[in-house]
């Protein structure tokens, strides 16, 4: 049967022979199409191990509309066949629905993710792919370790995860969780995320903080959470413990930092701490919700603002917040799109990351963690002032050399897709709520 | 006219004039006045259906299955009070905005500003109310923060990040809201159905404190509202502060009024407080437009005082304060604004003799200024006497201490006007330029009539606002 | 009767804006306008008086706020009636004389139209029936009277002066507006009439009565330029003359006397009387003695307004509606003369008020000269003036009273017998004796005859002519018979204390003034006259306060905790995520061997916590 997985992946790999012609791009497009095509159709993987659900079909719908953005936006062949590598693996560890599956898939995002910061052209690229290859490999280990530890303990490998478990599967189990959260960049897992996001290409980071990290978040919560929710005694404060941990981490350390990349590096790992509250949250139905609302609108947000530093970097050599003072007057447009993802990412309502946080956030409180939520809720309002410190730079500011108006119609586009998402989840809330219980 | 149009409209609009409205200034201009004009009289025609008791339901949209969050729009007398001041305010506003640098970006500001505020008073979903209240900080920040003072930066992102902690105590509240009660419309809403209703008391009281503001969360105010331009800082004392008070209202006092009247004492203190305390700031300041700005302070103390009373005469006499408030502080405001843009001081020791050069600029600044001090035949009085004569029913003889406050207007206000309008003419002043312009000025005018018009007429505004809780009265809720 | 009582109210205020409107292009319509305003108020007046049977009642309500409703009445009785006649009668003589007087300013749309809404205040406070009308026609009167005594504000003296006036007033009226805050609240209802029922038939509670009476009275000191509170009516001398004696001598502060008459059943129900008159004795006492030491012409007028008027608070407070409001009647009449004489004078005299630099003008302007004597005499209490009879009945009703005989009575006779010796003093330096300043005298002017002399004759005349109708003024004002008391003795007593001090000024200020500038240089007499002269200091008490206490303690206490507490911690948040962010970014070394060590770090302390958790 002719999906999703595949298209993309004879894509991908179709894509290798095309490089240096002029046919790569046309043919990335016209496979993301058809995959989104496909999608929406209502395909799956059809082999053993992999399963499809309501809400995965939506999340992949958009993780390809996402990439789709992404793919105009680059130019660069390498990154572009990476591209479609990885929404291949993506769409097969969003389905994973056995051990294997899932630990097979998610080394392949794994893996991908190091070959496409492998395209070193600088010192500091190669400082950051290698510090995410030696912590990737760490975590691997973690994870293989936990994933032992649970077969030995009576788990097997080709079914979901047993929900009724022994003392030392259990284990196992929260020491897989321990290595999946370096990717999604989890205290204390988040020690290479703080570097790597800064220091490879803004386009790379853009790819691994935006897409990899949602995709392996919806999984692991897809796969987890039947687990976690029957273990509520221990998951919860280990979860609300982490979560809070990391958000003001992430929080603090981005407040007074020069250099945008790495502010919006911290950024992310703030919000990997708003993610993890939904692990938190299994108690109250709204929890999946919550975690697919907040990976929606992370995803638009996150590779949107990671692409707008490759333009900048690209057109004005933009690298700190000294740098972008008074880019309203140089590129309005430009400008526009960086504040809207910007007060997106803060909580600003009408736009899907103010959304994605209220219902992660009430599923907290509807669990009993109002605590919690307090925190969290003033974490989003110290983030406010690293955002809005942003956002002052550019337009409170004068601007220093030339103003240039004129744009790339494509990167414009791929702006243009992402921002129609983050407004279009920021408003109509019932595109995610009618899915949000079908994981 | 569906009521949405009035809500995302604007913001639509706004987009619309910040892309083709560059070098189109006059037309930009009339779209915005016309469109605020127009919301006034939506507001009007609203009023005029307005059942004598409930809500009005404008419709419910966007509907989301499993969660009670939906776009409900519902009014009564208390919030159509509230759209037709916001209107009016709006379009004094931009009358007063008339000369102002980089025309279309700043009337698409204002335009986007329309559209929350209209949601914040109209959307009685807890959930809508509060991204409304949220959005109206966007355009704030930036009109602070690019057509401001020379502190500008600093007074914007104070302000933003104040504001957006308290509501985060806000937004926690209304989750437990839903969690304990399972809906999200306020009008539904009972206390009795709350399981921690002390905590959520707390919670929002603290949140819409920041806004009013109270004492001690009022150190953002004088930052924002001197740095803002001077029509800004009408917006931000015309209707951000009244938000604070329609929430504090229409969320606490009548959404929690059993926790609220266990708590009046701390409202009233609070509000006793935030009267003398923002009053012997202005009186030690120099600075005219903080002194304005104190000022404003010290008059939303006298509000909060009238709600602490949690009766049918003091809510009745805050809602006209509020609005007497609104039509005080602002040609204050913009004379204050006005002045530092002529003669590029703040300071009032520079100032002085100004009647010599700006006579009919400096009645208007006195006629305020008297308003502001409570002197009858002005707007003032009127709101300082309901207020007076509400709290000592409620509370007894001792609230005679009121009419102290008013004392520590007097004081401030009349030194004001020696520093500034009376004495010698100044160097300063007999340097520069007074000369306003004509759309400007006429704003002012407009405010002066208003202010007097209702000073004498008080009953025609007293008629609808009495009619927002007299219902309520007549079940026993106040 | 309706129609007539509301045209009265409004016309001051229409009068003011087209006086203020028309005179922008021509300065002669604002008078004109303001002429033939005056003119109709004071035929309205007239009419009123005429067709008087019973008091006009008219019952309104302003507005309602919740379930209270603030009432807006109207009533005119013969109380109201006579001082509606002041008011107007006054207003116009004083818009007459203003004619000449201000014939030179370049501001008199401005003048003109305060003026008339400073009548207008003044109509609408004694023809209202509630607490509420009276205190907005308080207030307007206080805001008049604080434009007009800064009216020319672009010199300093002026401007402070009003600073002073409306805050000294301002002061007082807070108390007035606690207390219709607190009858509100006491008896629901703020009818005049209806409070001095309720409290005769002993329906409310004394004390909390006691306190209002004695805010009200606070009201009136402020108002009425009583002690402690009359420094500024002093200061309002800046103002221009005209002004000084319609405002500042004969008609609004009389409204502090006006509003304890009119609650006068209140006030003895509470019994509060006493209040006012120990008040009263101690204002007329500080008053009498301070005018006797004056330089300037208008000071000392002032100072004697305060003692007069003190004089009108003692007849009151001793129990006689009759003798205060008599002498209040009479003292309104001789005290605008006697201003508007000085204003003559200064007219004449370029603007000079040191009456030290005048003398012998009795030549020159030789009616002004007798008009004014005609005034001083009524004002020394003189038989047959006006003057006379009702000073003389306050201090023989304060001698009756036993509760105020001792004191009370001494003080008021001291300052009764005081006022011809400042009057006579002023009366004497101005027109007797030889010209001190010979340039000046060389200058002066002649004023004209038509619109200052004759003002100045209506006045002398009606001082004198209102001798004879002393007892139909007392059954007027208060309603009811007048018997006027008489204690043995006392007529001789006054007379011979009268003519005696009259002597002796006579002989220190015209025959001998060499030998009064040798006793003024007498160290103990030299701090007894910086004292009077200074008005015992009161002002700077008060100034002191003011600022050391509201100011530098206060309101600078208030500014410190803003500053360094409150907007500090706000502030200090910044401070602080600086250092949290330090101790964070320890955790963040960049290192490689760091990252991998806190993973493995984080292993142990999951597989500890799962341990001690119990999971395993």
């Amino acid at each position: 049967m002719f999906g999703t997985f595949s298209l993309l992946f004879v894509a991908a790999l179709v894509s290798l022979a095309l490089h240096r012609t002029k046919w790569l791009k046309p043919v990335a497009l016209v496979a993301i199409f058809g995959s989104i095509f496909l999608t929406y159709s209502g395909s799956h993987i059809g082999l053993a191990g992999f399963e499809n659900s309501e809400a995965i079909r939506l999340f992949t719908l958009i993780l390809e509309i996402v990439l789709l953005a992404v793919i105009l936006h680059e130019e660069e062949d390498q990154t572009l066949t990476q591209t479609l590598f990885i929404a291949t693996a993506s769409v097969a560890l969003l389905q994973s629905h056995t051990l294997l599956t899932f630990i097979v898939s998610f080394e392949a995002v794994s893996i991908i993710s190091f070959v496409l910061v492998s395209h070193i052209r600088t010192a500091a690229q190669a400082e950051g792919a290698v510090k995410m290859f030696i912590a990737g490999s760490i975590a691997t280990g973690i994870l293989l370790l936990g994933a032992v530890l649970y077969l030995i303990g009576g788990g097997r490998l080709g079914a979901p995860i047993a929900v009724e478990t022994t003392a030392l599967s259990t284990t196992g189990l929260f020491v897989m969780l321990l290595g999946l959260f370096y990717k999604l960049t989890i205290v204390p897992m988040h020690g290479w995320a703080a570097d790597s996001y800064a220091l490879v290409r803004h386009s790379h980071a853009a790819i691994l903080t935006g897409v990899a990290k949602t995709v392996v978040a919806v999984a692991m919560f897809r796969f987890f959470a039947p687990f976690l929710a029957e273990h509520l005694s221990l998951s919860v404060p280990v979860m609300v413990t982490l979560a809070v941990v990391t958000m003001t981490l992430g929080n603090y350390l981005a407040l007074f930092q020069k250099r945008i990349a790495r502010i919006l590096a911290y950024s992310s790992i703030a919000h990997a701490g708003y993610i993890l509250l939904a692990f938190a949250a299994l108690k109250s139905g709204y929890a999946s919700t919550g975690l697919l609302y907040m990976a929606i609108a992370y995803i638009f947000m996150q590779t949107a603002v990671f692409l707008l530093l490759d333009i900048l970097r690209k057109r004005y050599g933009i690298e700190t917040l000294e740098a972008l003072k008074g880019l309203a007057k140089k590129n309005g447009l430009l400008a526009f799109f960086f504040t809207v993802q910007l007060f997106s990412l803060a909580g600003i309502p009408l736009l899907a990351g103010f959304m994605g946080k209220a219902v992660v956030f009430y599923a907290a409180v509807d669990a009993g963690l109002w605590a919690a939520v307090l925190i969290a809720l003033l974490n989003s309002a110290l983030s406010v002032g690293y955002y809005a410190w942003i956002v002052k730079h550019l337009y409170f500011d004068e601007a220093q050399g030339p103003a240039s108006q004129s744009n790339d119609k494509l990167p414009i586009v791929s702006q243009l897709i992402l921002l129609a998402g983050t407004l279009t989840f920021g408003i109509f809330a019932s595109l995610v709520f009618s899915v949000g219980n079908a994981f | 006219m569906s009521p949405l149009f009035f809500i995302f409209g604007p913001m639509v609009l706004a987009a619309l004039v910040a892309l083709y409205g560059k070098k189109r200034d006059t037309i930009v201009k009339f779209v915005s006045l016309a469109l605020f004009v127009w919301m006034l009289i939506y507001a009007l025609e609203l009023l005029a259906i307005l059942p004598d008791s409930g809500y009005l339901d404008l419709g419910s949209y966007l509907a989301v299955k499993d969660f009670g969050f939906e776009l409900t729009l519902q009014v009564d007398h208390l919030s159509v009070v509230m759209l037709i001041l916001t209107s009016v305010l709006l379009i004094l506003v931009a009358l007063s905005s008339w000369t102002m640098k980089r025309t279309s970006t700043y009337f698409a500001l204002l335009i986007l500003f329309a559209g929350p505020i209209t949601g914040v008073f109209m959307s009685t979903d807890l959930l809508w109310f509060f991204i409304f209240w949220e959005l109206t900080l966007v355009p704030m920040y930036f009109l602070v923060g690019i057509w401001g003072a020379e502190g500008r930066i600093y007074a914007a992102v104070k302000f933003f990040l104040y504001t957006h902690v308290a509501s985060m105590l806000i937004l926690l509240a209304f989750f437990l809201v839903y969690k304990e009660t399972g809906t999200m419309n306020m009008t539904l809403v009972r206390e009795s159905m709350l399981a921690s209703p002390v905590l959520i008391w707390w919670l929002l009281f603290i949140g819409f404190s920041v806004k009013m503001p109270i004492f001690p969360f009022h150190t953002w105010l004088p930052d924002a509202h001197v740095q803002a331009p001077a029509p800004i800082s009408v917006l931000l004392a015309g209707v951000l502060l009244k938000m604070g008070a329609y929430a504090m209202i229409r969320m606490v006092v009548l959404m929690l009024p059993g926790q609220s009247a266990h708590f009046a004492w701390v409202i009233l203190a609070l509000g006793l407080i935030t009267l003398f305390y923002a009053g012997f700031m202005a009186l030690y300041e120099t600075h005219l437009k903080k002194m304005v700005a104190y000022s404003s302070i010290s008059h939303m103390g006298l509000v909060t005082v009238a709600i602490a009373t949690l009766s049918y005469s003091g809510l009745s006499a805050a809602l006209f304060e509020m609005i007497g408030h609104a039509l005080i502080i602002s040609p204050l405001f913009l004379i204050a604004g006005f002045l530092h843009h002529r003669t590029g001081s703040w300071q009032m020791g520079d100032m002085g003799g100004l009647m010599q050069k700006a006579p009919y600029l400096s009645a208007i600044f006195v006629l305020a200024g008297l308003a502001a001090l409570g002197l009858p035949g002005t707007i003032g009085f009127v709101g300082e006497l309901t207020i007076l004569i509400a709290a000592i029913k409620s509370y007894g003889f001792w609230l005679i201490l009121i009419a102290l406050g008013s004392m520590i207007g007097a004081g401030y206000i009349i030194w004001t006007f020696r520093r500034v309008i009376y004495g010698e003419i100044s160097q300063t002043v007999r340097k520069s330029d007074f000369r306003m312009d004509h759309v400007e000025f006429a704003a002012l005018v407009i405010f002066a009539v208003l202010i007097v018009f209702f000073g004498l007429f008080p009953s025609t505004l007293f008629d609808v606002i009495n009619a927002a809780f007299a219902p309520i009265a007549a079940q026993g809720g106040l | 009767m309706t129609t007539l009582v509301l045209v009265l109210l409004i016309l001051p205020i229409i009068g003011a804006l087209i006086a203020f409107t028309s005179g922008l292009k021509k300065n002669a319509l604002a008078f004109w306008t303001a002429e033939v305003t005056g003119t109709l108020l004071f035929l309205i007046t007239l009419i009123l008086l005429v067709d008087y049977k019973d008091p006009i009642d008219i019952p309104m309500r302003w507005f309602e706020f919740g379930s209270f409703s603030i009432p807006f009445g109207i009533y005119i009785d013969k109380l109201s009636l006579v001082m509606l006649l002041i008011a107007t009668g006054l207003g116009l003589l004083d818009i007459h004389f203003a004619h000449d007087y201000m014939g030179e300013d370049p501001h008199q749309p401005r003048y003109y139209a305060k003026v008339l809404f400073f009548i207008g205040g003044m109509i609408l406070l004694v023809s209202a029936k509630d607490m509420v009308g009276l205190f907005v026609g308080w207030e307007f009167m206080g805001l008049a009277s604080y434009l007009l005594i800064s009216f020319w504000h672009q010199q300093k003296d002026p401007a402070d002066a009003g600073v002073s006036a409306f805050l000294f007033t301002r002061f007082g009226d807070i108390f007035l507006f606690a207390a219709i805050g607190l009858l509100f609240y006491l008896t629901g209802t703020l009818d005049m009439v209806k409070l001095n029922e309720l409290s005769q038939a002993g329906k409310l509670d004394e004390e909390m009565m006691f306190v209002i009476a004695v805010f009200i009275f606070i009201a009136a000191i402020g108002k009425s330029g009583q002690f402690p509170l009359f420094p500024w009516l002093m200061r309002a001398m800046e103002g221009p003359t005209t002004v000084s004696a319609l405002i500042h001598g004969a008609t609004m502060v009389n409204s502090g006397i006006y509003i304890v008459a009119r609650l006068f059943d209140f006030y003895a129900a509470a019994e509060a009387l006493m209040v006012v008159a120990t008040v009263g004795a101690l204002s007329a006492f500080i008053g009498a003695t301070s005018a006797l030491v004056q330089r300037e012409l208008k000071k000392v007028l002032a100072y004697s307004t305060m003692s007069h008027l003190s004089i009108a608070f003692v007849g009151l407070g001793v129990g006689s509606l009759a003798a205060g409001m008599t002498h209040l009647v009479n003292h309104a009449i001789f005290k605008a003369l006697l201003f508007l004489g000085v204003g003559a004078v200064i007219m004449s005299a370029h603007h000079v008020k040191d009456m030290w630099r005048l003398g012998g003008l009795g030549k020159k302007l030789t009616w002004v000269a007798l008009f004014m004597g005609m005034g001083v005499l009524s004002l020394s209490g003189i038989p047959p003036f006006s003057g006379f009879f009702s000073k003389d009945a306050v201090i023989a009703e304060a001698i009756l009273n036993p509760g105020s005989a001792g004191l009370i009575a001494t003080l008021v006779t001291i300052a009764g017998l005081l006022s011809m010796a400042y009057i006579g003093r002023l009366w004497l330096l101005t027109f007797a004796g030889e010209p001190r300043d010979k340039g000046l005298f060389g200058k002066v002017t002649r004023p004209s005859a038509f619109w200052i002399v004759l003002p100045l004759g209506i006045m002398a005349v009606m001082t004198l002519l209102m001798g004879f109708f002393q007892e139909h003024i007392a059954e007027m004002v208060s309603n009811g018979p007048f018997e006027e008391p008489h204690v043995a003795g006392l007529f001789f007593g006054l007379m011979s204390g009268i003519v005696l001090l009259a002597l002796i000024i006579y002989y220190y200020y015209v025959k001998r003034p060499d030998l009064t500038e040798k006793i003024a240089a007498q160290p103990l007499i030299k701090t007894i006259h910086s004292i009077l002269f200074n008005g015992y200091y009161i002002e700077k008490m008060i100034f002191w306060f003011a600022h050391n206490v509201i100011i530098e303690s206060f309101a600078k206490t208030s500014h410190w905790v803003d500053q360094h507490i409150i907007d500090a911690a706000v502030n200090g948040m910044i401070g602080l995520s600086q250092r949290i962010t330090h101790i964070f970014g320890y955790t963040h070394s960049g290192r490689v061997g760091d990252n991998s060590g806190a993973m493995t770090l984080g292993l142990l302390l999951l597989l500890a916590a799962m341990l001690t958790g119990g999971a395993v």
